[in-house]
């Protein structure tokens, strides 16, 4: 899972907890699982590196 | 040798200046002075000049309602029209039909010429401007992989926005081939699956724009799927990519911040995610609780114990109203029986006896007269409170009162 898909199922986590209209024991599986992805998504930020990807033309350029 | 009137010599003149194809249908290069435009009939009069002659010029108002550009002293020009005679004055003058920009001017009123179409057609309409993706997964760059721009840009995205990837369409930004090239690198961007694309060239290339302002380019921009910023790199003119991007950047750089959001956001954002996950948690526990809590106390209501307790709660009650009721019926009584009794003491001889007078009795027999009374006769006298025995000592006829 990428950082953004991370991002966006916690979201939908929290918006599905904020509900309330849960039971508890869904509640709990629930915030389990929030709470993993989150830390998940703060490794994926503290390892993230800018990957570079591109059309394949890249090394052969030389005109500005 | 015949006299002639002015009128004739200058009719003359004006037939053979008009007669001589050198004079008609001609350019003249020259620059505007002493520009006027009639403020009623909307003519220009101008004096076009060189180095050393001027010569003078008029253009209706027909012919320049059709020019592009607004002539101004001190332009560069090449003028079409053809000489004619001013009869009147006896002034030979230019009637000008056209006026183009010299030199550089030619282009720079061709791109206002093309701004203006664009326009026309809607290319740079705010309305077209979208917005930028918050988050972007893939960032596309369009510009020449080996100029200072895509150094900025991966530096920016680098430090910024770590978490994205960054697309590099390699594309030429001067030349015959740049606006193509351009072109093409927007189409690889866009089919790659970028959520924003750069368009761009570094600021310390050649002034050449040329490409930027293509009405080529400006298309692409326009008909990309998703946002495009621009990053021409020039800080005074808008470029047509400029005016037909969703946002103009004024550097690669700076095109890069505006493209991703500060990776420090994300942890704010987590942060904020957490929190509203912990209280929305909680929220369901204490509602769970609270349920719990209320169902217990209704079970409670319910129970063998709490029934009693309800009933002898009753029973107590009614044992309170009987008691009340008793007691006060037993009040009435008693102030009914002191009411009757209070009658029947008003009303008692003994009341009376308390007054100050007394019951004689002779034996049992209460006396009202002292007639079968006589002296040593032994009487029991009955006051208000007491009783005294008493022996008559004398006897006294009632009449003799």
């Amino acid at each position: 899972m990428t950082f953004e898909e991370n991002m966006k199922k916690l979201g939908t986590i929290v918006t599905e907890l904020e509900k309330g209209d849960i039971p508890l024991e869904k509640a709990v599986e629930l915030y389990g699982e929030g709470m993993k992805l989150s830390a998940e998504c703060r490794t994926q930020l503290e390892k993230a590196q800018l990957k570079i990807t591109g059309d394949g033309t890249a090394q052969t350029s030389e005109e500005e | 040798m015949p006299v002639l009137t002015v009128a004739q010599i200058n009719r003359y003149i004006s037939f053979k200046i008009k007669e001589d194809k050198n004079l008609q249908g001609i350019m003249v290069r020259g620059e505007i002075s002493n520009f006027t435009c009639h403020y009623r009939s909307g003519h220009l009069y101008f004096t076009l000049k060189d180095k050393d002659c001027a010569l003078k010029a008029v253009m209706f108002a027909s012919a320049a309602s059709r020019l592009k550009f607004q002539p101004e002293d001190g332009m560069a020009v090449i003028v079409s029209g053809s000489i004619s005679v001013y009869e009147r004055d006896g002034a030979y003058q230019l009637y000008v039909t056209d006026i183009q920009p010299d030199g550089a001017g030619a282009a720079s009123v061709a791109l206002e010429q093309l701004k203006k179409k664009l326009s026309k057609e809607g290319i740079f309409d705010t309305a077209h401007k979208r917005p930028l993706p918050v988050m972007p997964a893939k960032i596309g760059a369009v510009t020449s992989v080996s100029g200072a721009a895509v150094r900025d840009i991966v530096n920016v995205l680098s430090r910024r926005y770590p978490i994205g990837e960054l697309y590099l369409a390699n594309a030429l930004v001067q030349g015959e081939n740049a606006p193509d090239s351009i072109c093409r690198g927007i189409l690889k961007a866009e089919a790659a699956g970028c959520d924003v694309i750069i368009v761009g060239r570094g600021g310390g290339s050649s002034e050449d724009l040329n490409a930027f302002n293509s009405e080529k380019v400006a298309y692409a921009i326009y008909n990309c799927k998703v946002p495009v910023i621009s990053a021409v790199g020039h800080e005074t003119d808008f470029t047509i990519a400029d005016l037909a991007a969703d946002m103009r950047a004024p550097t690669p750089s700076a095109a890069a911040e505006l493209a991703a959001p500060q990776v420090q956001q994300f942890y704010e954002k987590l942060e904020i995610l957490e929190r509203r996950m912990k209280n929305g948690a909680l929220a369901v526990t204490d509602r769970a609780g609270d349920r719990l809590v209320s169902l217990n106390s209704r079970l409670s209501v319910q129970s063998p114990e709490n029934r009693l307790k309800i009933g002898g709660e009753r029973l107590g009650g009614l044992e309170k109203r009987l008691e009340l009721a008793v007691m006060k019926l037993i009040a009435d009584r008693e102030q009914l029986l002191a009411r009757r009794a209070a009658q029947l003491d008003s009303l008692s001889p003994l009341k009376v006896l308390s007054r100050g007078y007394s019951l004689v009795y002779q034996g049992e027999k209460l006396l009202s007269t002292a007639e079968s009374l006589s002296c040593g006769d032994k009487v029991r006298i009955r006051f208000g409170t007491g009783e005294a025995e008493a022996e008559i000592i004398g006897v006294k006829e009632n009449n003799e009162n």
